[in-house]
């Protein structure tokens, strides 16, 4: 039994609940216990970093502190909560951000996503694959806040991130190359500016159709909404091509639910506006 | 007890055989060190012997290596270890101990004959690193075709035999048991030298797999030198490039330039200086190739700021339309269907962003030292600089920060080919300097022997024709050759060799000459080029005249490129033979002119460059006179306060002037002049002239070192307002506090540089100005600085300057050639306009002081020098040299070199650099006590000449001359035997001895008779 403080993050909290519930089911099955911090709050995400830096910065060291209370490394699911509390946690180990929270060196945060990659994580994850999706063509899609910048993140292969992809072709699928892995979907930019966060969810579906993929791999809850609630919009327009098949935009965690068969994940999977079910039962007929 | 000290030494260790270690060995022979050339691979030539053709000539890299190579493989001095590092030096300068560590090649190289039966039998492929692993080769491989040694090395990780314990097919193949794959463990040597010149060289430095760019990822974007292994006609793709994904000829392809250089991001802030011509050159051959293909190059600045490199760019642009886009690019999309290349860039003209597709892109990526080098720098306790080369030092530029190791080539910094064969030849001198008080003072030379007068004996022919194992006798039937060749008029004795070119044979040759009273030999094997010089030795050491010598290549000419019909190539081989057996019986002795030399230099010019060839040359003790026209001694560099790294001009030119006027070795000639040039290499005269008093002079080698000036400008209000000035004098009102400092100064490049008139760069003007502009905004922080530039070129390390400037707050605005910067003159004050494509806006702003960053011209009195020694210019009036990238320091008149302003335009370091270079070259002739020039020369039948001529107009040496009874009169001293004036004299009065009419008509004759 792997034991971990487990931060969750406001959008699970709400819109993106099927990603919280898919972690949940697949945590179980791999023996990890994830212990949500006492009385998280909000780590201030893009909100707080764009209007006030001391504040960008104790939002997500309060949070840190009380999991560190806890004695135990801390999973993050949202990248960008994690790129937050890294950058509070680094920001305190150099000792440049003052206030009444403590870091301990030895305890790491982990981004969910990556933890599951690891090499022994891998492993465990193959052993309870019972429906390999053998056949499915993915494309990984990471999204801009994961990997970015390199110095927090502590990403190597930042241009070309891997773990998502490690993890597709452990379930069984076929993780296809591209270019676009960190290619920035729009985040939030759809509120204000949604013709900006149109066009880029259109490229990237684009180029996802074009290399081949019949769904779309993430780990970031924003990246999962732009991608999924825009899609039926952006397949009305004049200029879409009706013959082209919708792309379900699946979390790793729902991915490994279904090759682990966890029906649990059944009412999440039916929240997506692009419905991955009528694939998924036709690759797994085969 | 007393511990036996090593003793003084004056060998010296070259680690490292590409371009710079070749030719610095080459000039240490020639001035009577013993050289070890080291180098970790199995072959010499480094990353030079990789490239296609060079820039701006376009030679092709091969045919302009192979020579070096060669010239160092036979040089009695050098001797080649490959395969071998330095693993650690002990010691002091003039006695250190080495010790090497030499890797095992599982062949031996004294038995190996290079027939390539074993490559040909070895079934185990691996990836041919040579060529970037576009292709394969066996376990068993040469490096390259043209290695030296020419043996292959076992790749012992791909072998089967040292894999899996079985084949050793190469050594059962093997026909002298050459391939000995159980002698094989690492020896450790240790030698006694008095220096070490390390010149490990440069990798590219690239970012695998992570990178933005994809290389590693997408299988279509390839470096600059895979690409160059594509180009080159010995390369993977025979000269054709091919897309890696699918084979395809890639018709449209991109540039990325600055990968890996110039990236803060990456700590890899400086520019590898070379990129961009590289780049451009890639492009021009490509679109030279195929008129179809399109070239982009896609770019922040074109580095142009060679000798004439901008001339070379405007032809890429205008003749070869390669098209240049000045947008850096971030990221490079693969297009999942068909492998070609996205790349999104920013369109000046519609001030859009554009994409376009491509089928290849190629990297520029940046230098970086050989990563193998490093725990050797580490070991040897070298200072090196914040990016990991070699620092090296502005006053000495070849030494390092450890007395007794010396630098040159890419190892202290990125450079081109020119430079770094400049480095090197600067570091040979910075090492004679050293060690001259343990010179060892033996001259080896050609022993005279006495020949045997042959000139009343009907000829008496000896044909020896080779099997070169079995690459000759593999397609020829030899033995048939040998028995023909006894039947031809004058062959009285022949015989045939396995080997001719080895040591034993060389002994039956010279039996066979005595015994049969031979006088001329014929040897039927493979090409002069490598091995006439080795023949021709061994008829002089029989007593024949060498000049008695002919040779047929019937293998690299005949066998090698027959080799599938033997019966044909045996023919054609008798031909050959016939062809070389009826010019040798009308070969004649020659007589070699041979020059007493004498042991001192004259240096024209006493700038920093004359002044440092001279100390460089009398610290070897040889004399020299320093010719200096002004009252004082340093030139150009009197008038600079701080170069932009922080070092003084003047402190350094003071130095030298003391160290000139109290040096035993020089004579100095101030407020003189040099007139009546005459004479040749090894003997010249001259008269100085000083003061109306004149002083003949006479030398063995001549320096030209005469400087250069500031091009004065007409342009801009210069000199009719008071704001107007040149970067010096800008300098020079800073640092002596002369009037206020402005709030706003502009600052224009490229002034008198770059135009119709003058397209070259002149290379120092950029960093002038960001010397000044970071001056001007450290005195006055609240100030502002325009630089208004075409290109930036701040290249090496001067980069991090330019990078400072910009932290700094000093603006710059690019403007483009056809709209050029406007500056007006309202009610007394300077008004300037400019249209800036960054921001897509018009400027208007008025400056206080205007700079001009003005370029570089020569001095005019090159021009007598130049006339006076037949020495070419450029149209420019800077000097030719005898060829711009590998002997950038030498005229083709020997004897004559040349360093600093009057070259082209170049920073105080690289004058000094090739100032030390000019003097080892020059000393390399000076240390012998006699030259001999070929026999191979042109003589005029005086008679027959009509003064037309034809001849001084078509020699490329500028040779002939006019007596004063107006007859052609050819130096045999200076005539480099081309043979050109033979061919083009209407009233057929100048015979080329050794390729006289009569000898090329017979041979032309025979081989073409059946």
């Amino acid at each position: 039994m792997t034991r971990l403080a487990y931060y969750p993050g406001c959008a699970l909290q709400s819109m993106n609940w099927d990603y919280r519930e898919s972690i949940k089911e697949v945590v179980a099955a791999l023996d990890i216990e994830l212990m949500e911090i006492e009385g998280w709050t909000c780590c201030g995400a893009t909100a707080a970093h764009s209007l006030d830096e001391k504040m960008s910065l104790a939002l997500p060291a309060r949070n840190l502190s009380a999991s560190q209370q806890m004695g135990l490394d801390l999973a993050v699911a949202c990248p960008m909560c994690f790129k937050r509390l890294s950058h509070s946690r680094q920001m305190l180990l150099q000792q440049k951000l003052s206030g009444p929270w403590t870091v301990d060196p030895n305890l790491a945060i982990y981004d969910l996503a990556r933890f599951l990659a690891t090499d022994s994580m891998l492993e465990q994850i193959k052993s309870r694959v019972i429906l390999p999706l053998t056949g499915l063509r993915v494309v990984c899609y990471y999204g801009c806040q994961v990997v970015r910048p390199p110095k927090i993140t502590g990403f190597e292969d930042y241009e070309n991130p891997q773990h998502l992809d490690r993890i597709a072709a452990v379930a069984g699928a076929t993780p296809i190359d591209w270019s676009f892995k960190a290619t920035c979907c729009g985040a939030s930019m759809g509120i204000p500016k949604k013709e900006i966060g149109l066009s880029l969810v259109k490229k990237l579906l684009h180029w996802a159709h074009a290399s081949g993929a019949q769904a779309i791999v993430v780990c970031c809850p924003l990246c999962q909404s732009n991608l999924d609630l825009y899609q039926p919009e952006i397949r009305r327009q004049a200029d879409a091509d009706p013959t082209t098949p919708a792309l379900p935009i699946l979390y790793y965690t729902e991915l490994l639910g279904i090759a682990f068969g966890l029906e649990a994940i059944l009412p999440g999977l039916n929240s997506h506006l692009v419905d991955p079910l009528p694939l998924i039962t036709q690759l797994l007929n085969h | 007890m007393l511990i036996p000290e090593p003793k003084f030494s004056d060998a010296v260790l070259v680690v490292g055989a590409g371009i710079a270690g070749m030719q610095t060995a080459l000039d240490l022979a020639a001035m009577n060190h013993s050289v070890y050339l080291l180098d970790r691979s199995a072959t010499i030539g480094g990353n030079m012997a990789r490239l296609d053709k060079t820039f701006p000539t376009n030679d092709c890299s091969t045919c302009m290596i192979s020579p070096r190579m060669v010239a160092c493989a036979r040089n009695p001095r050098i001797k080649i270890i490959t395969l071998a590092e330095l693993m650690d030096l002990q010691g002091e300068p003039g006695r250190f101990t080495a010790s090497i560590r030499r890797h095992p090649r599982y062949v031996d190289e004294k038995l190996c004959i290079g027939c390539r039966q074993c490559v040909e039998k070895c079934p185990k492929k691996a990836p041919n690193a040579f060529n970037a692993s576009l292709d394969s080769r066996k376990a068993i491989h040469f490096v390259h075709p043209q290695a030296i040694p020419m043996a292959p090395a076992v790749d012992t990780a791909n072998c089967i035999y040292f894999q899996k314990g079985r084949c050793r097919a190469c050594e059962k193949v093997c026909p002298t048991k050459a391939v000995k794959l159980d002698e094989g463990k690492p020896e450790d040597l240790q030698i006694e030298v008095g220096a070490v010149i390390l010149s490990a060289g440069f990798e590219l430095a690239l970012v695998p797999q992570a990178g933005e760019y994809g290389h590693g990822r997408y299988p279509n974007v390839v470096t600059s030198l895979e690409y160059e292994r594509m180009l080159s006609a010995t390369g993977p793709f025979g000269g054709h490039p091919q897309r890696p994904s699918d084979g395809a000829k890639p018709g449209r392809i991109a540039w990325i330039q600055c990968v890996a250089s110039r990236d803060s991001a990456r700590n890899r802030n400086f520019c590898s200086s070379v990129c961009c011509m590289a780049a451009v050159k890639q492009a021009l051959i490509t679109r030279e190739h195929d008129a179809e293909s399109e070239a982009a190059i896609f770019y922040m600045d074109i580095r142009a700021h060679g000798k004439d490199f901008d001339r070379y760019v405007l032809r890429a642009k205008d003749t070869y339309g390669v098209r240049f886009v000045r947008s850096m690019l971030s990221q490079v999309v693969q297009n999942p269907e068909n492998g070609n290349l996205l790349l999104q860039y920013y369109d000046r003209d519609s001030l859009e962003q554009a994409q376009e597709e491509f089928d290849m892109v190629v990297l520029s990526a940046g230098m970086k030292p050989a990563p193998r080098i490093m725990p050797l720098l580490n070991r040897l306790g070298l200072a090196l600089n914040r990016y990991g080369f070699v620092e090296p030092d502005f006053e000495q530029p070849s030494n390092t920060s450890r007395e007794g190791v010396f630098v040159c080539g890419a190892l202290d910094g990125p450079k081109d080919i020119p430079e770094s064969v400049t480095g090197a030849s600067a570091a040979a001198a910075g090492v004679a300097a050293l060690l001259a008080e343990y010179r060892s003072g033996e001259t080896v030379g050609e022993e005279v022997r006495s020949l045997r007068d042959v000139s009343k004996e009907a000829p008496r022919i000896g044909v020896f024709v080779c099997h070169c194992g079995k690459n000759i006798a593999g397609v020829i039937q030899v033995e048939a050759l040998r028995d023909f060749a006894l039947t031809l008029p004058h062959v009285v004795a022949a015989e045939d060799f396995l080997f001719t070119c080895s040591t034993q044979t060389q002994e039956r040759i010279k039996e066979l000459i005595r015994d049969n009273g031979l006088n001329r030999v014929v040897v039927a094997a493979c090409s002069p080029r490598t091995h006439e010089p080795l023949f021709r030795e061994t008829l002089q050491q029989a007593g024949i005249n060498k000049y008695l010598f002919e040779m047929a290549n019937i293998r690299d000419q005949c066998s090698w490129v027959h080799g599938k019909e033997p019966e044909a190539a045996t023919e054609k081989a008798r031909q050959l033979i016939q062809g070389a057996v009826a010019r040798a019986s009308l070969l004649e002795p020659i007589e070699e002119v041979v020059t007493q030399v004498v042991h001192r230099a004259l240096v024209i010019g006493g700038g920093l460059a004359g002044m440092t060839a001279a100390l460089a040359l009398a610290d070897q003790e040889i004399h020299a006179i320093l010719v200096e026209k002004d009252a004082q001694t340093g030139g150009m560099a009197r008038e600079i306060h701080h170069t932009l790294e922080g070092h003084s001009p003047r402190r350094l030119a003071q130095a030298l002037a003391l160290r000139v006027k109290t040096h035993r070795n020089i004579t100095l000639y101030t407020w003189a002049e040099i007139k009546a040039l005459s004479g040749g290499p090894g003997h010249f005269s001259g008269i100085v002239e000083r003061k109306g008093k004149s002083v003949p002079v006479d030398f063995g080698a001549i320096i030209v070192a005469t400087g250069g000036q500031p091009y004065v400008p007409s342009e801009y209000f210069y000199g009719l307002h008071p704001g107007v000035m040149t970067q010096l004098e800008l300098e020079n009102r800073l640092f002596t506090h002369q009037g206020p400092l402005p709030h706003t100064t502009v600052m224009i490049q490229c002034i008198g540089s770059r135009r119709e008139d003058f397209p070259l760069c002149s290379r120092i003007c950029c960093s002038a100005a960001v010397k000044n502009a970071i001056l001007l905004m450290e005195k006055n922080p609240a100030g502002s600085v325009y630089v208004l530039y075409r290109d930036i070129r701040t290249f090496g390390f001067k980069e991090d300057y330019y990078k400072r400037a910009r932290d700094l707050g000093v603006i710059f605005i690019k403007y483009e050639p056809e709209a050029p910067p406007e500056v007006q003159v309202e009610d007394g004050a300077l008004e300037v306009k400019v249209f800036d494509p960054a921001s897509a806006m018009h400027l208007e702003i008025k400056p206080e002081i205007l700079v001009l960053s003005s370029g570089v011209r020569p001095r005019p009195e090159a021009v007598s020098i130049a006339k006076m020694l037949k020495l070419p210019m450029m149209q420019e009036g800077f000097f030719m040299e005898a060829h711009p990238k590998l002997s950038p320091l030498d005229f083709s008149s020997a004897g004559i070199f040349l360093c600093g302003l009057a070259h082209s335009p170049r920073f105080m370091e690289e004058s000094l650099a090739q100032a030390r270079g000019a003097a080892a070259r020059a000393a390399g002739l000076l240390l012998q006590k006699e030259i001999h020039t070929s026999g191979v020369v042109a003589e005029v039948n005086r008679e027959r000449c009509c003064s037309c001529l034809t001849c001084v107009y078509c020699c490329p040496y500028k040779v002939p001359s006019m007596d004063a009874q107006g007859i052609s009169v050819i130096d045999p001293r200076k005539c480099q035997g081309c043979g050109i004036c033979a061919a083009d004299c209407p009233a057929k009065a100048i015979t080329l001895k050794h390729y006289t009419d009569a000898q090329m008509a017979a041979q032309t004759e025979a081989a073409s008779s059946r």
